[in-house]
């Protein structure tokens, strides 16, 4: 079933969503789950571990996805204390990568929102290379307290297929209010 | 799965700036090398290979065996410690040397001239030398950078041979994954 379809009914009952997503398409999944978001009128904060921003933005355009609706986090370019292109609807956060810098990152982002709002985390395992376990952990527990106090804020979380049965992905999974296997 | 002759056709419809993860068997992985090579150094672009798996003496004997231009390769080298001279040859000296990788890495993207890609050959030798998380981790960095500097890369695995979870992280970084 196409990622469209599984996410519609998903949003309307679940404040936090994970997706397991096939890594032969894995970008291909992020953007069409960013598009459907949009399609239902979200606005949000996409934090990029993968990618660096410069990438992601052009890609998300050449998709037809409307860059005005979106604040991303270039996290990648941060994790390889890489130099980060200047952009206003980037945030780069510093090359030691706190969690908590993080957090009131995109926190601080939502702010600047109005309406019905996305944090789309396009991979949790990809900051376990980086950090320990224990921060990835304390990540994604943040994230969830902080939807669960907001309205209309709704938490996704991407990862790979076969790294959704790792013990910290599946702790994680069974905070999470719908598990979509795509 | 694409066999050889289909592989061209693959590595046509890669999109700009592309990075690909090709996966192939261990009796092919010479042959899937040399394809690639062909296909992209005829297309005009300039190859920086980080060989792990081979010295760099017999990969440019092999390249110039299956007439790739050689003045279009730069060849970071892992396996061997240089004493025999080559051009466009740059030893990093050891497999495990992952920094050095990245320091050489960074320095080709700036002194490369015109459109290049990386050739990382293979996930697989690295394996070997390097513990999973830090190879997986040295791979996103490599990945970014390209992704920074507009550099196309190639990936080369022999699949099933390839530990799962780094494959997994890999993979999902790739644009596209060939299968051959």
């Amino acid at each position: 079933m196409a990622i469209a379809q599984l996410l519609k009914p998903a949003l309307q009952k679940s404040k936090t969503i994970m997706l397991e997503l096939p890594e032969e398409s894995y970008f291909e999944q992020n953007y069409r789950t960013i598009k459907e978001l949009q399609k239902q009128g979200y606005q949000g904060v996409y934090v990029s571990f993968h990618r660096p921003f410069g990438s992601i933005s052009s890609l998300l355009k050449n998709q037809g996805i409307d860059l005005k609706k979106i604040i991303f986090i270039d996290v990648a370019a941060a994790l390889t204390k890489e130099s980060q292109d200047k952009n206003e609807r980037c945030i780069h956060i510093s090359k030691d990568i706190d969690v908590d810098e993080l957090v009131k990152a995109i926190y601080t982002s939502l702010d600047k929102i109005k309406g019905k709002k996305f944090i789309f985390i396009d991979s949790l395992t990809t900051l376990t290379l980086y950090k320990p376990l224990s921060e990835t952990l304390r990540f994604s527990e943040f994230l969830m307290r902080t939807v669960e106090n907001e309205k209309d804020v709704k938490l996704i979380f991407n990862v790979a297929k076969n790294l959704a049965q790792k013990k910290f992905i599946q702790d994680v999974a069974l905070k999470i209010d719908s598990v979509i296997k795509v | 799965m694409a066999d050889l002759k289909n592989l061209q056709k693959e590595l046509a419809n890669l999109p700009d700036e592309w990075i690909a993860l090709v996966e192939t068997s261990a009796n092919k992985i010479i042959n899937v090398n040399t394809a690639c090579m062909k296909y992209f150094i005829d297309k005009n672009y300039t190859g920086i290979v980080l060989s792990a798996s081979r010295p760099c003496t017999n990969l440019l004997k092999l390249y110039e065996e299956n007439k790739i231009d050689k003045s279009k390769i730069l060849v970071l080298c892992c396996v061997c410690t240089g004493e025999s001279k080559q051009e466009n040859v740059i030893h990093i000296g050891s497999e495990t040397a992952l920094t050095s990788m990245a320091l050489a890495i960074s320095k080709a993207f700036q002194g490369v001239k015109g459109r290049k890609f990386l050739f990382i050959d293979s996930i697989n030798t690295l394996l070997i030398h390097n513990e999973p998380n830090s190879l997986a981790r040295f791979i996103h960095s490599v990945l970014t950078k390209m992704r920074q500097n507009n550099v196309s890369g190639l990936l080369i695995s022999i699949e099933k041979d390839t530990n799962r979870e780094v494959r997994s992280e890999i993979a999902q970084l790739c644009d596209k994954i060939i299968k051959v």
